[in-house]
């Protein structure tokens, strides 16, 4: 097994060009994605024959929720991987996964609450699918609280490592509720492994806001990764040549 | 239009999610953007600093 790239993954300078090159790639993916999908969504799908047009929450419900889960477990593996091999890139990705998380968690929620509203007639219920998603929430808040409290950047990494990676078993939890628990949520519709239940002209605007939310949590995990690779960067002379500062010439 | 502003009466449910989420997309671009900017402005003034100190130790004007 050759492990050179992960040694180059690993070097703060190679990390930040490589962040460089690749952050317009995803931004234009999720632009074109997820304008093609709200488009697809709100005005080429059919109404649903029993919610009407107000399934159509779904397109921004679904991306939101699948992100909440996503980036936490990218959050917790780097995390993981920063704490086992010392990787202090890996450390400034699980830094910048918590608010990017946190914010898409609360619109998951807060999407939900207008879509359970008109069907369930409630906006909030003390379910499981709903509660284990508000603890998700909760995780990434206390992730970042506890980060803001330690003042060492070595020191709140390896802690906030732990609480991110004790944390990750939330995550097939709320992902299972629906299947494991009597909930008022609907079981997934797309992601499961048999076909999926809905037609083509509501599934495809639907995997493209999947495909589009996806893209543009990575084009912003990268622009915040560099600028947390450069915050715990010590030795100043590739910092210099990546922001065209010639050091000692001022 | 009014049709579909309507939204099959569902309009107060439906656009205030998209709209929730449309504030989110642009306030993590604001934000991550603005974080980027602050870490390497921090990380300039680092690094012209670090230089100023060179220069005084080896006696330069």
């Amino acid at each position: 097994m050759n492990w050179v790239w992960f040694h180059r993954f690993g070097s703060p300078p190679h990390f930040y060009r490589l962040a460089t090159g690749m952050t317009p790639w995803f931004a234009w993916a999720a632009a074109l994605l997820c304008i093609a999908g709200v488009i697809g969504g709100l005005g080429l799908a059919p109404a649903d024959y029993r919610q009407g047009d107000g399934f159509r929450i779904i397109y921004v419900h679904a991306p939101s929720a699948w992100l909440s889960m996503m980036v936490y477990v990218v959050m917790a593996s780097s995390a993981a991987v920063g704490l086992i091999w010392r990787m202090s890139v890996s450390h400034a990705i699980a830094a910048s996964c918590a608010i990017i998380g946190a914010s898409f968690t609360a619109v998951a929620l807060g999407t939900g609450m207008l879509w359970g509203r008109p069907m369930w007639g409630t906006y909030w219920e003390w379910d499981p699918r709903l509660t284990s998603e508000l603890l998700l929430l909760f995780l990434y808040l206390g992730y970042l609280g506890l980060r803001s409290a330690i003042d060492d950047t070595g020191r709140a990494d390896r802690a906030s490592a732990v609480l991110a990676i004790v944390g990750v078993v939330n995550v097939p939890i709320i992902h299972y509720s629906v299947i494991w628990w009597n909930s008022l949520h609907q079981a997934p519709s797309v992601m499961k492994f048999d076909k999926p239940d809905i037609p083509a002209s509501m599934l495809v605007p639907l995997l493209m806001m999947l495909a589009g939310f996806t893209a543009l949590f990575f084009a912003l995990l990268l622009i915040r990764a560099r600028g947390e690779v450069l915050r715990r960067e010590r030795n100043a002379r590739w910092a210099a040549d990546a922001l065209n500062v010639a050091a000692g010439k001022v | 239009m009014e049709h579909f502003l309507n939204m099959g009466g569902y309009a107060r449910y439906v656009w205030p999610s998209y709209a929730l989420a449309l504030l989110a997309v642009v306030l993590n671009i604001y934000w991550a953007r603005r974080s980027l900017r602050d870490a390497q402005s921090q990380a300039r003034r680092r690094i012209e600093r670090a230089g100023q100190s060179d220069a005084i130790k080896k006696g330069a004007p």
